[in-house]
């Protein structure tokens, strides 16, 4: 854990953003982000993610707060602190007459590398990416992939120590996702990363931190596993074997369980809802139970619903329904 | 052992971003069709100008001073590029917006230096192309044509007329960096400068104000200006385009992109 303020990556505080006094994009948005982590950023349409990280990265000034990046305050002429940060955009677009190589090398002159350093990063990356056979093509007839291939490129030019990328497996064919994951996880061996994302299951695979926006509010902000922790784990599907008569019976027996509020059979599965208040440990021990005296084999088990996604659920639910009880507590807490 | 700290970084260019800015927008502005189609328009306008004085002089035996052929072709092709020149101007920052933000201004560069790489770019190029039209017509002249112009006094007349385009120029990119689009760019622009020329047509004809410059253009030509007052009207230019170019980027470093 960073032992001082110097030592975070990213640190924000009471970040705010008001477009035009029209639109609250973003409101008192705090978070600490050490070095190595992985931070998933999660939020439905228009929870400010893109906010968030156009304020990382400078382009926009907060309406208050502040942002910190190693340690400094960021700010649109924060050119040397941008230099330590890979930026990959939402669907990112090129000059549509530039190829991999002449988009590349104007990037890194964007970054300040003289010829000797830029040159050879260059063709290496272009070869790591695969975009060798069309280093020399116009951009303007890549697929989404290429495209997403060359983003990625350009996000590491600079050998930057912090990476940010927004949405970067969107519009990707499950091949092309499935690289783009991978390369998540080679690279935040040895840096850091922030990930902006509506695919949760992503987040789930490649990210050990999560924040998550609803309407512009950071609702949590901690580890993957407290994000699940959180998770209602009350609803499970059973895949059985053996007669079905014994099945069926077994069924009744569990419905007059107190823990389950239901327990419905579809052909050989069993699907059981728990009670709120229920432990699932010592309700699903009676089930293994009730199954063994009946003479019933389980094939699987599992828990119904993505898990990050079912707690993002619940989270974005719980705070949505809280309404006035928010503005009280805050009110309260200032 | 810490073997990254053991890499030595490379060694940072800081001025490479304005650099890579400013060839960038200079490649791209030539290579776009409002430029072209200036060029195309200027040496189009200016070639038809040429025969149709060399005409006058065959049919009617009329034969025109170089001073004054220089000082129409100079004064009109103003005049015709101040609408290119607008668009070009008026549209540099904010035409990119959403690219910019996302491809240039997320990378190692600061506002400033890209407010610098756009305007200096625009300069170039107008200032640039109007030079070298403005070199060929007076040796041309001074060749072809009498020979009533003087090379100090042609020589004033040309950069006076350029520093006005440059302070047009300047004008441009600074709305440009201000709007949000380059519609309400170029029209914010085009208000101000007929504003701006109303105003200064108001001042007493001691003050040399651009209009006055243009309509004086022959005698520069033939030598005969006052130096005082012509400095002093490039100075002021100078002084306010550079004013105006501060403006427009304390302004773009401040703004969201």
């Amino acid at each position: 854990m960073a032992e001082n303020a110097s030592d975070l990556v990213v640190e924000t505080y009471k970040l705010t953003k008001i477009y035009q006094n029209r639109q609250i994009a973003l409101n008192d948005v705090s978070l600490r982000i050490e070095p190595g982590s992985v931070l998933g950023l999660l939020g439905p349409n228009g929870a400010g993610k893109t906010t968030f990280v156009r304020l990382i990265l400078g382009l926009h000034r907060p309406t208050a707060g502040w942002v910190k990046v190693f340690g400094k305050t960021m700010t649109p002429n924060a050119a040397d602190l941008r230099r330590r940060i890979g930026y990959i955009p939402t669907n990112p677009q090129f000059p549509r007459g530039m190829s991999p190589i002449t988009y590349l090398d104007y990037m890194a002159r964007l970054f300040g590398l003289p010829a000797d350093v830029r040159k050879p990063r260059l063709a290496s990356l272009i070869r790591a990416v695969d975009l060798l056979a069309v280093s020399g093509d116009p951009v303007a007839g890549f697929s989404n992939g290429m495209t997403a291939r060359l983003a990625v490129a350009t996000s590491l030019i600079n050998e930057p120590e912090l990476l940010v990328w927004d949405e970067p497996t969107h519009g990707l064919d499950p091949e092309a996702r499935r690289s783009m994951l991978e390369l998540i996880k080679t690279l935040s061996r040895e840096k850091t990363l922030i990930v902006s994302s509506h695919n949760l299951s992503d987040i789930d695979e490649v990210c050990n931190h999560a924040a998550v926006l609803s309407r512009g509010q950071m609702i949590f902000s901690g580890s993957l596993q407290d994000l699940k922790g959180r998770m209602r784990r009350n609803h499970y599907e059973l895949d059985l074997e053996g007669d079905q008569k014994a099945i069926a019976k077994a069924t009744q027996v569990i419905k007059g369980f107190s823990e389950f509020k239901g327990a419905a059979l579809r052909q050989r599965r069993l699907e059981l809802r728990m009670n709120d208040e229920a432990v699932n440990t010592s309700a699903l021990a009676n089930v293994f139970m009730t199954l063994a005296d009946n003479k019933v084999t389980l094939v699987s088990i599992r828990s119904v619903g993505q898990q990050t996604e079912q707690a993002f659920l619940d989270l974005v639910e719980k705070e949505e329904s809280r309404g006035f009880a928010r503005a009280c507590q805050n009110a309260e807490a200032a | 052992m810490d073997t990254t700290a053991l890499i030595a970084k490379p060694k940072i260019n800081r001025w490479l971003p304005y650099w890579a800015v400013l060839q960038s927008d200079l490649r791209q502005t030539i290579h776009g069709w409002v430029y072209r189609v200036w060029v195309l328009a200027t040496l189009l306008a200016a070639i038809g100008f040429l025969l149709y004085r060399v005409g006058v002089d065959r049919e009617a035996g009329i034969m025109q001073s170089a001073s004054t052929f220089i000082s129409d072709l100079l004064r009109w092709s103003v005049v015709g590029s101040i609408a290119p020149i607008i668009v070009l101007a008026g549209g540099c920052i904010s035409s990119e917006r959403g690219i910019m933000a996302d491809s240039v201004l997320s990378r190692g560069i600061s506002r400033y230096q890209y407010f610098l790489g756009k305007w200096h770019a625009r300069l170039v190029t107008v200032v640039g192309t109007y030079l070298v039209f403005g070199l060929i017509a007076i040796t041309g002249s001074f060749f072809f044509l009498h020979e009533d112009i003087k090379i100090l006094g042609s020589l004033i007349a040309l950069v006076t007329v350029i520093v006005l385009l440059a302070g047009v120029t300047t004008c441009g990119v600074t709305a440009s960096a201000m709007c949000n689009s380059t519609v309400m760019g170029v029209a914010i622009l085009w208000m101000v400068l007929y504003g701006v020329g109303f105003g200064l047509s108001l001042l007493p004809v001691r003050y040399p104000t651009p209009d006055y410059v243009l309509t004086n253009l022959p005698n520069i030509l033939r030598g005969l200006y006052n130096f005082a007052q012509l400095g002093r009207l490039i100075l002021w230019t100078v002084a306010g385009s550079i004013l105006v170019a501060l403006v427009g980027m304390c302004y773009f470093s401040r703004r969201d992109v």
